[in-house]
């Protein structure tokens, strides 16, 4: 037995920083049994349409449809945070690779690990209520460890995407299976590790695979039974595009514009395995009654030579109809992309200033290349792209046989790692990688069902890592502020109402940032990576703040198995 | 040539028992038998350079014996056997080998030296990314912790040189990686202790 669920005043053998912290860690631990038992209640599409306004519940993976991450409770704040300390710890059954996004419903708490395996909580106390263990098929193909990053919840259910490429619902109230799905075939590349988002009775789920020559899509499916209701294609049967050659940016990409006219009249459109993972959730507009969403990287990621075109809708930020899964607008930010600098990070609905300076209702996406692209939400297009977050360098240098180096490496910038939102500050809160990498390129056919890179991303040994916790002003693109850590950092971010930004570090630490100016105002260290978004939630009348800390398998921190719960008192 | 002459042997044998149906598990059983000329009746393998398979995931195995029916690896010896597989029996070896357990093959843990050049390969090319972390694999992805030194340092040489070609990907990465640190790779994996999956 190596879960436990630990009511911890104390107990905790990390905690650091504050005095009030180091007194709790001297006090008792209280019984579990000492809380109320508690029920699972209906998850209404009214309670998921209002999220944001909700001050008890965290009812979606980036917090409410905008994707802005941005907390309505201001209980722990700037003045009181550094009293708070740990409520509880549960230890999960999976020391493992941990980036999921806690969901709350009415004290229930509901957590995913690695290999698709989710439990309930008691959100107050920890004390596990349910568990499902996923049956894995002998067929998984993945890329980036066997990651799960969480569950979304509807009435009386919750839904599940697996390793195995399946869409599960479990009883909210006994984790027992309802229903099943296939969504792909997992021996073709194709693989889950997104939460879906369940949206007037539809679950959307896109697809891992963009490093296994799949062909990517979003699908949706009915919550009431796993009935495919429509399929897009990330990939469409005509990718060529129109022959861009330079970046979203203005930069020039190097593009060989001939040579690839030349291969595709030789091999005809490549579009059956070009790739296209969709690796976050979409947002959705309730008012248009459209989803956006950005598309990952063509297959093979770096050998160009394979896959003549602009590969549409790769690297995209991409919008559809919601009832009918049609394509409305796109904007691509690289096109032929080959260096894997795709776009990954969920994007968020915010309201932003257009050129003239008028309000306009926009979109941001923060890309691998260390940018926040601010786009309006009308038509796809882009307004601005906000200052570099990491060195750029070098860019866009080809990948040879040989190995060239360029910055960003290929983690970005900001990997799939949600960002917040302050919008009072008009603020966007990232976090980002700095790895100096090579980029070498080789060319061999799809080897069916395995990873397919047509190269390596090499990390330089000697040449240091960093990270940084980045705040933007989606109105002007300029770096408000920003602090750099000594690892890189993968998880995701919480922006709250009480002026505060929550993130986590590949060494454990867990720490609270002053939402105006990055002042460090509260640090813990977990004993393992922190790289996954921190949720929060009140229950009887106190909020908490919660996060899992079990490590990250692309940065290789440092493993663990813990969903840890923080409040003040 | 004498390789070649077993391989046609057991392909027969493998050919006429595969097909019947009936009787599965003892069939099963007959075709380990066969397998253990070589990969060993108690999961250690006669020789050095062959693999251990006892133990290791079924998806790893299903696509092994896939690719040498399809000729994507190539193997004097596997690739005429596996000719004789149709995906129901491909699964059901792979199973049957997959719930064998892991063989300890007594190699001594790497010296502190080679482990530390071996985790700097690793922070370079990440090969915990898919092989889990401490190499013992999940899936598809093979478990390595543990598995023979010389085979292990073989297979690296052949991805690097293109000899096994069913993984370009692993190609890439061999390449990217030098000899020294593949050989040390070898001796820190091979040293590694088993552990159970998830």
């Amino acid at each position: 037995m190596t879960r436990s669920a630990l009511i911890i005043a104390g107990a905790i053998a990390f905690a650091v920083s504050s005095t009030s912290v180091a007194q709790e860690v001297k006090q008792e631990a209280r019984p579990a049994t000492t809380k109320p038992s508690i029920t699972p209640s209906n998850v209404t599409q009214e309670m998921l349409s209002r999220a944001a306004g909700d001050s008890s519940n965290f009812l979606h993976t980036n917090g409410d449809y905008t994707q802005r991450r941005y907390y309505p409770n201001a209980q722990i704040n700037t003045a009181n945070v550094r009293r708070l300390h740990p409520a509880w710890m549960f230890q999960t059954d999976v020391r493992e690779s941990l980036e999921t996004s806690p969901i709350v419903v009415n004290g229930v708490m509901y957590v995913t690990t690695s290999f698709s395996q989710v439990y309930a909580l008691n959100a107050q106390t920890g004390e596990q209520l349910w568990y499902y263990k996923h049956p894995l098929g002998p067929i998984t193909t993945y890329c980036c460890g066997p990651n799960n990053r969480g569950v979304a919840v509807f009435e009386d259910k919750i839904y599940l995407a697996t390793l195995d490429a399946k869409l599960v619902a479990l009883d909210a109230k006994t984790g027992n299976k309802v229903w099943q799905s296939d969504i792909a075939d997992p021996e073709l590349g194709y693989s889950e590790t997104m939460a879906p988002t369940v949206v007037k009775g539809k679950v959307l789920i896109g697809t891992n695979g963009g490093e296994y020559g799949i062909r990517g899509f979003v699908k949706a499916y009915d919550a009431k039974d796993g009935k495919l209701l429509w399929t897009f294609n990330t990939i469409p049967e005509s990718s060529v595009g129109v022959w861009a050659e330079k970046d979203a940016t203005g930069r020039d990409m190097h593009r060989n514009i001939q040579a690839e006219k030349d291969e595709l009249a030789k091999i005809g459109d490549p579009y059956k395995t070009l790739g296209g993972g969709v690796w976050q959730n979409p947002a959705v507009d309730l008012a248009t009654n459209r989803i956006f969403f950005v598309v990952g990287n063509p297959s093979p990621d770096l050998d160009g030579s394979l896959r003549p075109g602009d590969n549409l809708y790769t690297d995209s930020l991409v919008s559809l109809d919601l009832d009918t899964g049609q394509y409305v607008c796109h904007f691509q930010y690289i096109a032929h992309d080959v260096w894997d600098l795709d776009a990954v990070s969920p994007p968020v609905l915010v309201d932003v200033r257009d050129k003239s300076g008028r309000l306009i209702s926009g979109i941001l996406h923060a890309g691998k290349t260390g940018h926040v692209y601010v786009h309006d939400r009308k038509d796809c297009s882009l307004i601005r792209f906000s200052d570099a977050m990491v060195p750029q360098e070098n860019m866009w240098t080809l990948p040879t046989p040989e190995g060239a180096r360029m910055l960003p490496g290929a983690n970005g910038g900001v990997e799939w790692s949600p960002v917040a939102v302050n919008p009072q500050l008009g603020l966007t809160y990232a976090i980002n990688l700095h790895q100096p990498m090579t980029y070498t390129v080789t060319s061999a056919p799809y080897p069916n069902g395995k990873l397919w890179l047509g190269g390596a991303f090499k990390v330089i040994p000697g040449e240091e890592q960093a990270g940084n916790v980045t705040a933007v002003d989606y109105n002007t693109g300029k770096i408000r502020w920003q602090v750099k850590t000594p690892q890189p950092m993968i998880g995701g971010i919480l922006a709250t109402a009480g002026g505060l930004v929550f993130t986590g570090e590949a060494n454990g630490r867990f720490r609270a940032y002053d939402a105006r100016n990055g002042n460090v105002l509260w640090t813990f260290n977990a004993g393992a990576g922190v790289n996954a978004p921190p949720s929060s939630y009140a229950v009887g009348g106190k909020q908490y703040i919660v996060v899992g800390a079990g490590g990250n398998v692309q940065i290789d921190s440092k493993r663990g198995n813990a969903i840890i719960a923080f409040t003040l008192d | 040539m004498r390789r070649r002459s077993i391989a046609i042997t057991l392909a027969a044998v493998l050919g006429t028992i595969l097909p019947t149906g009936g009787g599965q598990a003892q069939a099963l059983e007959e075709k380990a038998q066969l397998c253990a000329a070589c990969h060993g009746k108690s999961g250690i393998p006669l020789q050095k350079a062959f693999p251990v398979i006892w133990g290791q995931y079924q998806g790893y195995l299903y696509l092994q014996l896939r690719d040498y029916k399809s000729g994507a690896r190539k193997n004097d010896i596997m690739s005429p056997l596996a000719q004789t597989l149709e995906r129901d029996d491909m699964m059901a070896l792979a199973l049957y080998f997959s719930q064998k357990r892991w063989p300890d093959l007594q190699q001594p843990g790497a010296p502190a030296d080679v482990a530390k050049r071996a985790l700097q390969a690793n922070t370079s090319v990440g090969c915990t990314g898919c092989h889990q972390s401490e190499y013992q694999g999940e899936g598809t992805q093979p478990r390595l912790a543990g598995q023979s030194q010389e085979y292990l340092q073989q297979t690296m040489m052949d991805f690097r040189n293109r000899t096994r070609g069913n993984n370009p990907g692993m190609t890439d990465l061999m390449l990217a990686t030098s000899v020294e640190d593949l050989e040390a790779l070898a001796q820190y994996m091979a040293g590694l202790q088993y552990r159970a999956g998830q």
